[in-house]
């Protein structure tokens, strides 16, 4: 007799998310007007930025998506499985780096030859990226958090060496590579938009996820470790190690891929600071898709409108960085609380889909 | 216009947002409603515009713009390079005559945008690449630089002196080169060390930096840093403190003020003028198809003493060092310098 | 024996109850109603709890029984209904306002933190005093109840017998003055239940109210002034223990036709151990000779974690008991028997697919967030019968839980109720469905009926006979002697990881309890 929410709970969780809510967004509203700033040009710009018009909607805040797309599903996957990988990051800049490092290795092969070996071989890139910790978790017990962590930053100084040093442009200049030739480019998916065909790609994998999860033998094992790994073992007989291995390296593949197409879809060469931090918002993406991978076209959608509103507040509302940075922050808080109103829903606790 | 479409899409479907659609059109000077031969000017950078160096210059000459030729101006703070596609795109499509891209990270970026959008200008500071409308604009700090080099080696009296760097693209090892030239014009014995810490921002990194040049008996700093440059100051100003002489040299923008304890004097880009200059140029039809170059001849680039310390310098110093500025600037002096504009001559 | 300041707290406490009037209860429940998600659990129960009694609460599984303790522990808040203490209104919104009107609750499942030690997790419950002091009071309390805890091994080291005790410890610490048991019985030996009944004995001799949930009909009866029966969230009877029949106690707790559709008459009238022991006796025999049945599983020196050069063969159609205190190698014995778990040395042959009710149901029997249809797909979904594809079989598998559903009666609304929103007895139907749905050769039980009431225990016992009888091989590693000798036809002791064969005439409790012991009892 546990779990479950008394009614008495659920309104009252459902008035705190909903004062949450009216608590952040008043707060931001409040920081403006004390900084000086119009809050109503604020909020239109961030609407205009991201969902304005047809145009900024596919080209700013789908564009912007894509990366969290990607690294949002590997996270959720991960998550699922019970694998705490924090290390999208790393797995990210390791698949951009084997990605461009094919694209301006092999220039020579055919597009259909060569995108795919793009996107192939960030996929093993970004597993190779996430063997390390897997196997530091089921050869010697330790806990993957700590060691994707720090395989973050092994993956970005490496990038950085990379357009430093092997990767660097022909002529030695600047800290990027030389661009990839248009073989190695991912098509448009919209004509007349920047949304290039990495976006379809991310929704293609996170229905062949959610197909997995909910209806293949795989995808239902990945859920009973993740949940309770005993049970999983004892009652199902799986073996969980061989779940959390290929789960583990599964997740790294996919955020691998999240580099690779930022690079062969958009900005065509590698740079330093390619990532503003995709590998952790995904985090945000993955958690508040409640590791959903429907769910997570929706928040990498939402979380990209956010970022490319943020943009629209500096430029058309003279709202200064760090200003953006703080109501950007505060909006995902609400959408927090929003979320808690609605988990906290009576009968929502019989049961959530797993999709 | 795209986002006039966009936005007539935008009333009809979501009526809901029309109460803030209305706020943004009062709010924000609704620039689609003004004239169009308002000059219309757009900053991007990838740093903090309160750095009080290459990203405050930069800001200061967006409000410079504004002030001295009424243009409307807008900012935009970027960090990946998908970004500076998407504020290109914005700045572009929305009517901009001028985007200053301060910083050789836009330059691919910039040329995409360039060919996109053929009727916008685009200024990337410290490019490499030129088009049809993609200049750079290349200060050339070598010049101050190189003075601050020979107020070094009259300064020092151990006879070693140091050079701290961020990252080491070209144009920042074209400053060391010629400041190590300046040192060797008074002193060819002078001993010169130098480090780049790979990055512009970290203070930590820098002050470990100049700590380890100070122990090695450099008693003159020159940084090429952004932020990270208060370290530099901090770890002369503790030496200092303990009863030794040593000195920094500003860099990038007059620093004097920022440590006048500590700061013989500064090279300085006067970033805000050659802006300026640049829009008066955009303006007269000028730019398009060749690099800008921003020197001593305009002065925007230059080496200033600190007064609070002026007292310390020898009279040779300074005469000496006024006397080849005005060299520099009649092309006497040949200053050595890193090529990376393409196509760039040897000339200026 | 050391006047603590506990026992002067309770004394004035005495001194003051004693001049109210006897008739008015110190604790008084009307109408507590509580709902999880569409589940029901209290719909109307009601509970008087008197000053120097001891108070049964009975019920079957799902009837509330836990629920209604929590509501008074101040976990749970309820939904409706009033609750009087010492004749006032009160809420009860955390186990703080419990506390604050001296209402101590002992939980069902385990609160202690595994990595502390037993003193450290005592005095989590205590505050403002040192360690030392509560060193101190423990052992004071410890002599003066007998409950006797290792206090410096960590609880994640110590059996479950061991953790209960700690858990009365951490409350009787406290000093309550109404103080709540759920199922406290369940992990201990005989003796230690005899030792704690007297020690509740005591308690209520002192003028406390002790109530207490237990599912062993003749330990509620043996222990309680008074009694309570639940069903289906409501209070069905309140009477005192000599105005009450076992018989009587049964059909209100299960209802006329359920009773006689189970068969009870044979474990109401006797004790229940006896019971299960006139059912074994009147079972057919499927093959007279013992040595003549087909050997299905066999161990010979396995060795392991807890296990020391363990042999051991079990047959097809025969109950084999394996006794012993908690955490002399059981489990571990049952991991490999089922063959979820290689012997690190030693030779172990088992069936390809064995049955395996595990004692943790919890952890390991189910996923708690899986719903009934995943829950039963864990195990099934693997058979032969259901096909090898890589695609869940879910049609199938739907309908297997909507089968076990109804035939192991679960009280779920539906396949999609989640288990973690059913009671344990109804947790353990489940896990007991899929199980016998594997059609195993063998199936390991561990601890079967821990926490399920007479009747589903009886249910329980009822189909382990007629499996043995189809001629599956059944282990039944169990704690509670009663049921090990009710049912096995062959016993075997564990102690400290070894087997050892009880020989016929020594199959009493008495002889049994001296093998389980003489190996040198529980690990300390």
């Amino acid at each position: 007799m546990t779990g479950g929410i008394a009614p008495a709970r659920a309104r009252e969780a459902a008035l705190l998310g909903a004062g949450a809510v009216v608590l952040t967004l008043g707060a931001g509203a409040l920081l403006l007007l004390a900084g000086g700033y119009d809050p109503v040009a604020a909020g239109a710009a961030m609407l205009r930025g991201s969902v304005g018009s047809w145009n900024t909607f596919v080209s700013i805040t789908l564009v912007r998506s894509v990366p969290l797309l990607f690294a949002g599903l590997a996270v959720a996957l991960a998550f699922r499985a019970g694998v705490w990988n924090i290390g999208a990051e790393g797995q990210l800049y390791a698949g951009a780096v084997a990605g461009v490092w094919v694209a301006l290795t092999f220039s020579g092969l055919p597009r259909p030859i060569l995108i795919p070996a793009v996107l192939g071989v960030s996929c093993v890139a970004g597993a190779a990226w996430a063997l390390v910790p897997t196997l530091m978790r089921l050869r010697l017990g330790i806990g993957e958090v700590i060691t994707t962590i720090l395989m973050n930053f092994v993956g970005i100084y490496m990038a950085a060496w990379m357009v430093h040093g092997p990767l660097q442009e022909e002529r030695g200049v600047f800290p990027q590579t030389d661009r990839i030739v248009e073989a190695a480019r991912l098509p448009t998916l919209i004509p007349g938009t920047r949304l290039h065909i990495g976006f379809a790609l991310g929704l293609v994998i996170a229905v062949a996820l959610a197909f997995m999860m909910r209806r293949t033998r795989f995808g239902f094992h990945i859920r009973a470790v993740g949940a309770a790994p005993e049970a999983a073992a004892v009652a199902g007989r799986i073996d969980p190690a061989r779940i959390v291995f290929i789960a583990f390296l599964a997740s790294g593949s996919i955020a691998g891929l999240a580099g690779a197409v930022e690079v062969s879809g958009l900005t065509y060469a590698l740079y330093e600071n390619l990532s503003e931090g995709w590998g952790y918002t995904a985090i945000a993406v993955a958690l508040l898709a409640g590791l959903r991978p429907g769910g997570v076209v929706i928040t990498a959608i939402f979380f990209g409108a956010l970022r490319a509103g943020a943009g629209a507040m500096q430029r058309d509302a003279g709202i200064p960085a760090a200003w953006v940075d703080v109501v950007e922050a505060l909006v995902i808080l609400a959408v927090l609380g929003l979320e808690r109103v609605r988990a906290a829903r009576p009968g929502s606790d019989v049961r959530e889909g797993e999709t | 216009m795209q986002l006039v479409n966009g936005r007539r899409l935008h009333w009809r479907i979501r009526p809901v947002v029309t109460l803030l659609v209305a706020g943004l059109v009062a709010g924000c000077g609704g620039e689609s409603g003004e004239p169009s031969d308002t000059l219309r000017v757009a900053l991007l950078t990838s740093g903090p515009v309160s750095d009080a160096g290459w990203y405050a210059g930069a800001y200061d000459g967006l409000l410079l713009i504004e002030d001295s030729l009424g243009a409307s101006i807008s900012h935009q703070q970027t960090a990946t390079p998908a970004e500076f596609d998407e504020a290109f795109i914005a700045y572009a499509s929305s009517g901009y005559d001028i985007i200053f891209a301060h910083g050789n990270e836009y330059q691919d970026a910039a040329i995409r945008a360039g060919e996109q959008f053929p009727d916008v200008t685009i200024v990337v500071s410290g490019g490499g690449r030129i088009s049809e409308n993609v200049a750079p604009l290349i200060f050339r700090l070598e010049e101050g630089s190189y003075l601050a080099g020979m107020a070094a080696a009259y300064m020092t009296e151990s006879k070693v002196v140091g050079m701290v760097g961020g990252v080491a693209i070209p144009p920042a090892r074209g400053t060391f080169v010629a400041f190590e030239a300046g040192v060797r014009a008074v002193d060819p014995e002078i001993e010169v060390l130098e480090v780049f810490t790979g990055d512009w921002n970290d203070v930590a990194a820098a002050k470990e930096a100049t700590v380890a040049q100070l122990s090695r008996g450099a008693d003159v700093i020159i940084h090429n840093l952004d932020a990270a440059s208060f370290a530099v100051f901090q770890a002369v100003r503790e030496v200092v403190d303990e009863g030794n002489v040593a000195y920094a040299v500003g860099m990038n923008s007059d620093q004097n003020a920022v440590a006048p304890d500590v700061i013989i004097g500064s090279a300085v880009i006067r970033i805000a003028d050659a802006f300026l200059a640049t829009a008066r140029l955009w303006q007269s039809g000028g730019i398009g198809g060749a690099a800008i170059y921003a020197n001593t001849e305009q002065d925007v680039i230059d080496f200033v003493f600190n007064p609070v310390l002026m007292d310390r310098v020898p009279a040779e110093a300074i005469e000496r060092i006024a006397s080849t500025k005005a060299a520099i600037r009649a092309g006497d002096v040949d200053i050595p310098r890193v090529v990376f504009v393409e196509g760039e001559d040897e000339g200026r | 024996m050391p006047v603590t300041s506990t026992f002067r707290v309770w004394s004035s406490w005495r001194a003051r109850t004693k001049a109210a009037s006897v008739s008015e209860p110190l604790v008084r429940l009307r109408g507590v109603q509580r709902r999880f998600g569409q589940v029901h659990a209290l719909t109307g129960a009601d509970l008087d709890l008197f000053a120097g009694e001891v108070h049964g609460v009975l019920g079957a599984n799902g009837a509330g029984k836990s629920t209604l303790f929590n509501v008074l522990g101040g976990l749970l808040a309820p939904d409706g209904g009033t609750i009087h203490v010492d004749g006032v209104p009160v809420s009860l919104a955390s186990p703080r306002d419990a506390w604050a009107l001296r209402i101590g609750l002992v939980h069902q499942h385990f609160t202690l933190v595994p990595a502390l030690s037993v003193r450290e997790n005592l005095a989590l419950g205590t505050r403002g005093r040192s360690l030392d002091e509560i060193g101190q009071a423990v052992e004071a309390t410890m002599d003066r109840t007998g409950l006797r805890v290792p206090l410096d091994a960590t609880v994640a080291s110590i059996g479950v017998g061991d953790r209960q005790r700690t858990e009365i410890l951490k409350t009787l610490l406290r000093d309550p003055t109404v103080l709540v048991l759920d199922e406290p019985t369940a992990v201990l030996t005989p003796e230690e239940v005899s030792g704690l009944f007297q020690l509740l004995r005591d308690l209520a001799g002192e003028g406390r109210a002790v109530a207490l949930v237990a599912h062993k009909l003749d330990e509620v009866l043996a222990v309680s002034d008074r009694l309570t029966v639940l069903r289906e969230g409501r209070t069905v009877l309140a009477a005192h223990r000599n105005d009450v029949s076992a018989r009587g106690l049964v059909v209100a707790m299960v209802g006329d036709g359920i009773a006689d559709e189970m068969a009870l008459g044979v474990h109401v009238d006797a004790p229940t151990g006896a019971g299960a022991g006139a059912a074994a006796a009147s079972r057919p025999e499927v093959e007279t000779d013992p040595e003549a049945r087909q050997v299905v599983a066999q161990l010979s020196g396995v060795c392991g974690e807890r296990l020391e050069n363990v042999t051991l063969d079990v047959r097809a159609g025969e109950v084999l008991g394996v006794a012993g205190v908690e955490g002399n190698g059981q489990h571990e014995l049952a991991l490999v028997l089922s063959g979820r778990r290689p012997p690190a040395m030693g030779r172990a042959e088992v069936p390809d697919e064995v049955a395996y009710i595990p004692q943790d149901r919890r952890t390991e029997g189910l996923v708690s967030e899986f719903d009934l249809t995943e829950n039963i797909a864990l195990g099934l979904a693997r058979l032969d019968r259901f096909g090898s594809g890589w695609l869940m079989p879910w049609d199938a598998m739907g309908e297997e839980a909507e089968r076990i559903r109804t035939r192991f009666q679960v009280a779920a609304p539906s396949t999609a109720t989640l288990a973690s929103a059913l009671s344990g007895g109804n947790q353990q139907r489940v896990i007991i469905g899929r199980e016998l749905a594997l059609g195993a050769p063998m199936l390991v039980a561990e601890n079967p009926t821990r926490g399920l009431d007479v009747a589903a225990a009886a249910y329980v016992h009822g189909e382990l006979e007629r499996l043995a009888a189809e001629g599956v091989a059944i282990v039944l590693i169990s704690t509670d002697l009663d049921e090990v000798l009710g049912l096995a036809e062959r016993v075997v002791v564990m102690s400290r990881g070894h087997v050892i064969d009880v020989p016929a005439d020594e199959r009493t409790r008495a002889g049994v309890g001296a093998l389980m012991l003489s190996g040198g009892g529980e690990v300390a």
